[in-house]
């Protein structure tokens, strides 16, 4: 084997064990923040009667915002079909605080908060995924 | 516009996991388009349907299509590693050459073993040259699929051992020119330099005659210049290096 390949195929292999870090590193954080947005959100829903509170709707711009955030970060490492429930759900979230429809909210953030659990599952590399 | 986007972002794509597989095939050697192993084989139909989804799918990332062609190609050079160390490994994933003739006739067993008929057989044999049974001695089945044979002896062609026949070593003809550019990476192989072709082509050809004028020229090492210009027949010269 030249000793361009083998250089190479160090490289190739580097970089696969580099990916997978980063990949976990970047999910870990960005369903983590998802988390605690959510379990911000869900605090002060709790507290407030009327969830048209400028509080509350500052914590869900957070969330948003957040996982805007994360969610470009994500695009580069995962399907972003399997992530875009999350951003569909905090919209409706937004729609259901206008109208205080706090039934609506609740499921919606449950919704998130649902998703955001399962994707730590569904993103490692566990014996049902890779089966 | 958002269609444009899409369409970019695919040719985008295309380019780059086209570069990405280019790179891989060369890096795996040129081994992998001629003679493939099986595992060779099932690694480039692999390769080449996991490198399409990416390129059609824009919700799938780059690196999804990127990671499985790197992890196929480090396994790949842990297999031909493996194949190389070990004989046992070697045959177990390659399988082992196969007589399928042999001086008594069709090993039928074996071919029922291979999964291939006897017209395959012919085939293979007529594609070498040989169209009837009695002219081979040994048909071997190598482990790519291709089918090796010894001819008979008194079939086998008649060389210059044989006839007893004192010849020259062959030498390899190197092109220096080629449509009208300087092969420079073979100018020290053929131990010519660009005066020297010029010079030439003006001696033979005529004065105002220009490298972009020459369709082919090689030189081998006896000096037997091949001569070709973009217009006009082939030519040859003998000891052109004493003429120049």
């Amino acid at each position: 084997m030249k000793i361009f390949s083998r250089i190479t195929l160090f490289f190739i292999f580097g970089l696969l064990i580099f990916f997978c870090v980063i990949e976990d590193v970047v999910a870990g954080v960005a369903l983590q923040a998802l988390q605690n947005d959510c379990a911000r959100v869900e605090q002060l829903s709790l507290e407030k009667d009327d969830i048209r509170d400028m509080e509350l709707a500052l914590a869900v711009d957070t969330l948003e915002y957040n996982w805007t955030v994360n969610e470009s970060n994500l695009c580069y490492l995962v399907n972003h079909k399997n992530i875009q429930e999350v951003g569909v759900e905090i919209s409706k979230l937004k729609v259901y605080q206008s109208e205080n429809d706090v039934k609506e909210f609740r499921a919606s953030l449950e919704a998130v908060k649902f998703y955001a659990h399962s994707y730590r599952h569904f993103m490692g590399a566990n014996l049902h995924n890779v089966i | 516009m958002a269609h444009t986007s899409d369409m970019l972002t695919i040719i985008i794509r295309s380019i780059i996991i086209y570069i990405v597989v280019l790179f891989l095939f060369r890096i795996m050697g040129k081994r992998q388009l001629g003679q493939m192993q099986p595992f060779e084989l099932v690694l480039t139909l692999i390769i080449a349907d996991l490198a399409t989804i990416p390129m059609a799918e824009i919700g799938v990332p780059v690196l999804h299509g990127i990671i499985p062609l790197f992890t196929l190609v480090v396994l790949h050079f842990v297999l031909t590693f493996l194949c190389r160390v070990s004989t046992k490994f070697s045959m177990l994933v390659s399988g082992k050459p196969v007589i399928v003739i042999n001086p008594k006739g069709i090993d039928y067993k074996a071919l029922k073993k291979l999964n291939i008929s006897i017209e395959d057989v012919f085939e293979a044999m007529r594609g070498l040259g040989y169209f009837s049974l009695d002219q081979v001695e040994y048909a071997i089945m190598e482990t790519n699929g291709k089918l090796s044979i010894l001819a008979k002896s008194n079939v086998s062609p008649v060389t210059n051992e044989n006839l007893k026949i004192d010849v020259a070593p062959a030498v390899i003809p190197i092109s220096i020119v080629s449509e009208g550019k300087v092969m420079k990476a073979n100018l020290q192989e053929a131990q010519v330099s660009e005066d020297f072709i010029l010079d030439f082509l003006h001696k033979k050809i005529g004065v105002k005659t220009k490298i972009k004028d020459v369709l082919v020229m090689t030189i081998d090492k006896n000096g037997l210049v091949y001569l070709q210009m973009m217009k006009g027949e082939s030519q040859t010269f003998e000891n052109v290096r004493e003429v120049a």
